[in-house]
């Protein structure tokens, strides 16, 4: 195992609705004996919402400077704040005069662009990796899972650590843990609507019913993800959604850290499996 | 729709290009792979972004600008990750709606869609605070959303979120890091970046 000790992006729905995602990310990394030192006194990555480019850099400019400063890479249980994270270390990266301007504007901002942006899959799978993570297993998570990736995990190509059009590195966690992966290839990487959640509802449950209607078809006990947005749409949402459209689901939704968590022998109350809106308890049942 | 010549505006290009995000615009050959992968297009049919591309190649600047279709783009970015020619038109979206809200703050357009608002409530809990703060911005959403009216803002929203916000409760998610806002300490620094970066 080659990382021992990252700096931690939490993002901002860390501490309240995806309070869950939080607290299985950091019981499996304590787990598995990786160090996450959270970003110092972090700001908002600017999520889907501000959309100049050139704000956003700076916004996570300020970021990676701070991780930088403890001379770590950053990882984000986030794909949202992966994606600004990563574009923006990019585009630093490329930019001199850019990085100049906001020494300029602030002594904070200077950032050389020796660290990377990393997502918790990715640090998982290919840092830690599967022979590591196999041999700290202990249950077996006999579950049949939906793994969904939605955006960030395999687009858009510069910033991608898996396939855009069939990734895999969730499907490997699962078999990994002893759960079975249901037929989910034509649906893992669609989006759930989130970002049109508040302006055209409409369309953004339209969204997210095809990606729980497809888990459900295809026979899932539940639907594993890796982001909040993901986790607010089909999860937290997912009852509006039955109710507005009429249509029952009931289809268990949880983060992929609370599953790897389950097989590594954490308490499922450590994990936040008592926080999900969709219950939780028939899917704990079957970890043995 | 008969393309009228004489009203075209040849440097509509040029104007989106220099957008951060527009760049690659011109690269465009219409080929439409980026519509027809689109996850959008099975719920909305008419969507159709490689049809915005052409509109906006030809200088049709009004009819793109007033578009409604610009406002409910995901940036799911498959259209960017498929795109054979690298346009970027998750980007390049983003950089014609931030031409159209220029254009609407210069008092020129009315954009029908609440999404601008929503974006800019976000963005000012971040200038405030530091971090998102999801009370606030719901409150100046639905204000916004309200004609301005602080109070009809707030009964649109209970009667939206009741529901939401019971369950949430019921789950201790709605504690005082809900109800508070979490702010970061170097306010002075992200305040910064706002004035150098932010149209405000």
């Amino acid at each position: 195992m080659s990382v021992t000790k990252l700096a931690y992006y939490p993002g901002c729905p860390s501490e309240t609705t995806a309070m869950e995602q939080e607290m299985s990310t950091k019981a499996v990394f304590e787990k598995l004996g990786v160090e996450l030192v959270e970003v110092e006194d972090w700001n908002c990555c600017g999520a889907a919402e501000i959309e100049d480019p050139k704000l956003v850099h700076a916004l996570n400019a300020r970021n990676l400077a701070i991780a930088e400063r403890a001379g770590l890479d950053i990882v984000t249980p986030c794909s949202i704040c992966y994606y600004n994270l990563e574009r923006a270390n990019r585009a630093l990266q490329e930019d001199e005069g850019f990085r100049a301007k906001l020494r300029g504007i602030d002594p904070s901002l200077e950032y050389k662009g020796t660290i990377k942006a990393r997502h918790i899959l990715d640090i998982l799978m290919n840092e830690i990796g599967e022979a590591e993570l196999s041999s700290k297993v202990v249950k077996k998570v006999n579950l049949k899972v939906a793994p969904y990736y939605g955006c960030y995990i395999g687009r858009p190509p510069t910033t991608a650590f898996d396939d855009p059009d069939d990734p895999v590195l969730m499907d490997k966690l699962v078999e990994l843990i002893g759960g079975e992966c249901v037929p989910f290839s034509q649906t893992k990487t669609l989006c759930c609507g989130g970002p049109l959640m508040m302006t055209r509802a409409d369309i953004a449950f339209a969204m997210a019913r095809k990606v729980l209607e497809a888990a459900k078809n295809a026979g899932a006990d539940c639907v594993a993800l890796a982001c909040p947005l993901c986790g607010m749409m089909l999860d937290a949402k997912q009852p509006d959604i039955e109710a507005e459209l009429g249509i029952s689901i009931g289809m268990p939704v949880v983060y992929i850290t609370q599953l790897l968590g389950l097989a590594l022998g954490i308490e499922p109350n450590k994990l936040g499996l008592n926080k999900n809106a969709v219950e939780t308890k028939e899917i704990l049942g079957r970890v043995k | 729709m008969a393309i009228k010549t004489w009203e075209l505006d040849s440097g509509f290009k040029d104007e989106i290009m220099s957008e951060p995000g527009g760049e690659n615009l011109t690269k465009c050959f219409q080929c439409s792979t980026c519509t027809l992968g689109c996850p959008l297009t099975e719920i909305v049919a008419t969507y159709n972004p490689r049809k915005i591309i052409q509109m906006s190649l030809l200088g049709m600047r009004d009819e793109v600008l007033s578009n409604p279709d610009l406002w409910i783009c995901l940036i799911c970015q498959t259209c960017t990750a498929r795109c054979p020619q690298d346009v970027r038109i998750a980007d390049l979206l983003s950089a014609i709606r931030r031409v159209a809200e220029k254009e609407e703050k210069a008092g020129r357009l009315k954009i029908e869609s609440h999404r601008p608002l929503f974006d800019k409530a976000f963005e000012h809990q971040l200038a405030k605070y530091g971090r998102l703060y999801d009370m606030g911005l719901a409150m100046e959403y639905y204000k916004g959303k309200e004609g301005g009216s602080f109070f009809k803002g707030l009964l649109t929203m209970s009667k939206d979120y009741k529901d939401f916000g019971m369950r949430m409760f019921k789950k201790g998610k709605m504690g005082p890091k809900a109800m508070f806002p979490e702010k970061v300490k170097d306010r002075a620094v992200v305040k910064k970046i706002f004035a150098e970066f932010s149209e405000g």
